[in-house]
Order: structure tokens, then sequence, then C-alpha cells
């Protein structure tokens, strides 16, 4: 046993720092940390493979199977496009609609896959105004970022939470739907002044917007009909899916299967476009936190927790989410709330704290906390990369001294929240 | 990378349909092919996609589109008979020229298409270029007669 302690702690912490790092593609290296653990025997191979929450990986499967039929239709340009005229070319109104829009986008999508598709449109915009994309590009990742913590399914470290804790939509929603409305406007009016003064147009660049044609951006009316409907019934069955005892993935899927019977479209190019990688990783950290787990690695760490917060409740939820938010702007949010999902499991185990308000700090800190630096979070870094092949340079130093007064904020107001509703 | 690749590809759609184009993306795949043949070097670009029709065109020594094909069986014939005419070509002391010769009318090609694009050029000048690209094109069929044929896996398509 204490071999397997050490190995297993060893191979988890090598893993884990190599992932941080970002020397190595985090995905080739969580899969040979996972397997290492096999080859040292930390973890015979159906318990590795036990590990692995199927729930989590078909939420994220569904979902993409939904949103890759959903982009070929063109409604995000449409949508796009016609807010942008209902702004009537105004720069600031369209950033104010637009990171609304990706806002409530991502909390019904995943951010990433938000951000994708309304960026795009955005530089289209942009450049048709003759402004640079920068200051229409950092409210909509800071929002998308954001607006994913409202929901079950808007942000991965949600999905893991929701799995693990059997917490539904309607928990997460109504539990975290409210501050992050405040938390939305909030740096809403942060970025007006911000940005403000960055955000005018002349009127003959307005009209440009104006003459833009959205109907033009719907490429298949009929499969979009079809995927709104689906999408739709989809929502309404991630709301009753704890009614009627089923789990999220068993919605996720059954939306995206359905989808893809009826959209007629040839199933090999949409399960393609499905990001593999990102299932790999996370089957491989289930299976990496899962040895982790069985070694009692975790539980070790959590009676260190409770020494340090002595057990209160109010130390512990403080703990938990400016942790994990200091945490989520400088490393990956995934590995960390895969490990923080069985250490709070511990703590419920080691003492009498009631640990549901440990949930919302750890979904608050780890999605909100995405904001605080470039690379928080996988939507942010997307967005750079885009600017950079536009020719606009968006530097770690200049989103920085926005970002993370804005993360700053949002934590500050979660802190009130937490302590106002839950302490 | 893919999806940055992704992205790009909407912002210039997007573009494009605005201006009225409609447009049909298909997922394929690019292949650079690349002979060096000694004193310069042979390549090619050709795309293929699922609906099985291939794209190739000859990048270098000079550019040219070399037809769409059916099987990629086409691609591989045709790039092995263009290479060995190249072979073939390599053994004349007129290569450079020959490659020369074939850069500067493809320069002049480009050349031409400007001026017809920017500029109302007179009846009188089009008629000109015409009557001199004419005298080209019979001085071409005048060195075919002359010189002796090494070639004859394949029969020429053009002359």
């Amino acid at each position: 046993m204490q071999e397997h302690l050490i190995v297993g702690v060893s191979l988890f912490s090598l893993t884990y720092l190599l992932i941080v790092s970002e020397k190595v593609n985090r995905t080739a290296i969580a899969l040979f940390g996972a397997i290492l653990m096999l080859i040292f025997n930390v973890e015979k191979q159906e318990v590795a493979f036990g590990h692995i929450d199927f729930n989590t990986i078909g939420l994220l499967v569904g979902m993409m199977i939904m949103v890759n039929v959903m982009k070929r239709t063109g409604i995000f340009e449409y949508m796009a496009i016609k807010t942008a005229k209902v702004s009537k070319g105004d720069p600031w109104k369209i950033v104010f609609l637009f990171s609304l829009l990706t806002g409530v986008s991502s909390a019904l999508l995943d951010n990433v896959t938000t951000i994708l598709l309304v960026v795009p449109v955005t530089i289209v915009i942009a450049n048709a105004l003759d402004l640079n994309p920068i200051p229409f590009l950092v409210p909509e990742v800071l929002i998308a970022n954001i607006g994913g913590t409202a929901t079950l399914i808007g942000d991965p470290p949600n999905i893991m939470i929701g799995s693990a804790t059997g917490l539904g939509f309607m928990d997460f929603l109504i539990n975290l739907g409210p501050i992050v409305v405040v938390i939305i406007f909030v740096t809403l009016y942060i970025l007006k002044k911000v940005y403000g003064s960055q955000l005018i147009a002349s009127d003959e660049k307005r009209k440009k917007i104006l003459s833009m044609n959205e109907h033009l951006a719907i490429k298949d009316k009929s499969l979009l009909i079809k995927s709104l409907t689906v999408l739709g019934i989809t929502i309404i069955g991630f709301m009753l899916h704890q009614s009627f005892h089923y789990e999220s993935a068993t919605v996720a899927l059954l939306g995206g299967s359905f989808l893809l019977l009826i959209s007629k479209i040839d199933p090999e190019e949409i399960l393609m476009e499905i990001e593999w990688p990102t299932i790999f990783f996370f089957a491989s950290l289930f299976i990496l936190v899962g040895a982790l787990e069985d070694v009692g690695a975790i539980e070790f760490l959590a009676g260190k927790m409770l020494l340090l917060t002595k057990g209160n409740l109010f130390f512990t939820v403080m703990f938990v989410l400016w942790g994990s938010a200091i945490a989520s702007a400088f490393l990956d949010n995934i590995p960390f709330v895969a490990t923080m999902i069985p250490l709070i499991k511990s703590l419920a185990v080691l003492s009498a704290i009631n640990i549901t308000p440990l949930w919302w700090a750890l979904a608050l800190g780890a999605c909100l906390g995405g904001n605080g630096t470039l690379i928080g979070a996988s939507a942010n870094v997307i967005v750079s990369g885009m600017l950079k092949k536009q020719g606009y340079e968006l530097s770690f130093g200049e989103y920085m001294k926005v970002g993370f007064p804005v993360m700053l904020v949002s934590i500050v107001l979660s802190s009130v929240y937490m302590i106002v509703f839950y302490l | 990378m893919k999806k940055l690749v992704d992205a790009e590809v909407a912002i210039q759609t997007m573009k494009l349909r605005q201006l009225g184009a409609k447009i049909r993306v298909i997922n394929s795949k690019m292949c650079y092919v690349v002979f060096d043949l000694g004193s310069f070097k042979v390549k090619y670009a050709y795309n293929v996609n699922k609906d099985g029709n291939y794209f190739l065109e000859r990048i270098a020594p000079y550019p040219l589109p070399l037809r769409e094909f059916e099987n990629e069986e086409g691609v591989v014939n045709i790039i092995e008979i263009d290479i060995e005419q190249f072979q073939n070509a390599l053994k004349s002391h007129n290569i450079n020229s020959f490659i020369d010769i074939n850069q500067k009318l493809n320069k002049t090609i480009r050349k031409f298409e400007d001026l017809f694009l920017y500029y109302n050029v007179s009846e009188e000048k089009t008629s000109k270029i015409y009557n001199m690209l004419k005298e080209i094109n019979e001085e071409i069929d005048s060195a075919k007669a002359d010189s002796k044929r090494l070639y004859f896996k394949k029969e020429p398509e053009n002359l």
C-alpha cells in the first residue's frame, strides 16, 4: 500500500506538473500518466476504467454533436447581424448586445464553442466599422466565461461537479443564475468605462452594418428549424431530468443522436468534429484522480484542509472560492476541479460540515477564475489566437489589466452572495 | 489549430456570403508533392475530398493548373508523366531557356489580365496584341514541325 501511495502520488504530481507547464500536449501527457498508473499496478485496469465518469463524457459528446450540426445552419451569424442592425451600428451597443448574446449562448453551450461561433462574426463587424476588434472580443470572452458559470452544461467544471454530486440543471440555474446575472451587468459597466472611448464609428461605417443582410447567413432553413426544435426540447429535458430520474448525459445524448438522425448529415462528418482530445483528456484525468483517491492521498489532503480551516464552513467556503479562482486564473481548471471534487467529498466524510455550499464556491471560483489571465480559460487562448491571425496582438499584460480586476470583482460579489445566502 | 482554421474560414465565408456568394465548405486534404530533379524542384499541390474530385496544380518550376480528376490514379499518372517529361527535358541544353520562357509567359498572362481589368484599351492595341500572339503560336507550330519528338508515352494535349 505504501509503495502504491508513493508511486501513485509521484505519477499524479509529475503528470499534473507537465499539464500545467503547457510544455507538453495536455491530452498526450494525461493519457500517458493514466496508463502508467496501470503499468505500475497502482490500479487494476477494470478499477481504473471504472473511475471514468461516463456521465460527464456523454454530456460533452451529446452537446458537441448538437453544436456541430447547429453551426451548419448559420444561426449565430444571423443573430449577430440582426443584433448589430438592431444596435443601428453603434459600436458600444453592439458590444453590449453581443456580450449578452454570448453570455446566454455560453450558458446553454460550451464556452469555447460559443466563442468559436460568435468571434468570427464579431471580427467581420469590427472590420466593417473600421475598429480594432479587441474592445469587442475581450468583453465577449469575459461574459462567455461568466455566462457559462450559470448552468450545469455551460462550463466543463460544472459538468464534472453536477455529475459527481447529482446536482442537476435547475440546481445550478437557481443557485448560480442570480449571481451570474449580477456579475454580467457589473462587468459590462466596468467594460463600458474601459472601452467606451475606443468604440466610436462614423455614420458612413454604421451604414455599412445596416446594409448587411442577415438572411444571407442562413445556410439551411430546414436544418435550422430541426436544430432549434431539438435544442429547445433538450433544454426542457435538462430542466426536468431529475424529476424523471435521467442523468444529464442521457438527455444530451438523446438530443444529439436525434438531431444527427433527422439532420441527414453524414454522421462521420459530425463525429469527426467532436473534440476527441478533450474527451480523452477528461477520461485520463478521471483515471489519474481516481488512482490518487484509491491510494488515500485525497483523504490525506482533505484532512490537511480541515486542519487549515478548522472545519469552519465560512473559512472553508472562502478557501475553496478564492483558492479555485486564483488557481484557475493561472492553471487549467479541469484537472484542478477533477482533484477538488473527491477532496470536497472526503471533507463530508471526515467532518460534519455541510458541503453543498462548497460545490457552488468551487463552480464560481473555477469558472470565474478563468477570466483572470489570458491563459486562464481555453476561450481566452482561442480569442488571442484568432486576433493574432487577423494581425492584432492581445498581450498577456493587456488582457490581464482588464481581466484580472473583472475576476476580482466577480469573486468579491460571489463571496458576498455566498455569505448572504449560504453561510 | 483546427479551431483557428475553422474560425478563419468562418470569417472569410461570412464576408463572401455578404457579397452574394453561395458557399459549400467541404472537408478535404491538401497534399504537397515535391520532386528534386537536381537543378530544380518540381512541386505539385492537389486536393482530395469526399466527393471524389481531385484538383491538381503544378506550383513549380512554373505554375500550371493540371486538371480535375475523378480518382487518385489519374493524379498519380499525370504527375508520373509530368516528371518523366521534365527528366527528359533536363537532358536538353535548352532546359533553362524553356523554364525561363514559361515563367515569362505566365507573367505575360497576368500582365495582360491587369491591362484588361484596369484599363480601357483601344481596339487597335488589342488587335496588335492578338496578332503578336498569333505569331508566337505559329512559331511554336513551326518549331514543332522542325523538331524531333522525344516523348511518346502520351499524346500532347495542346499541340
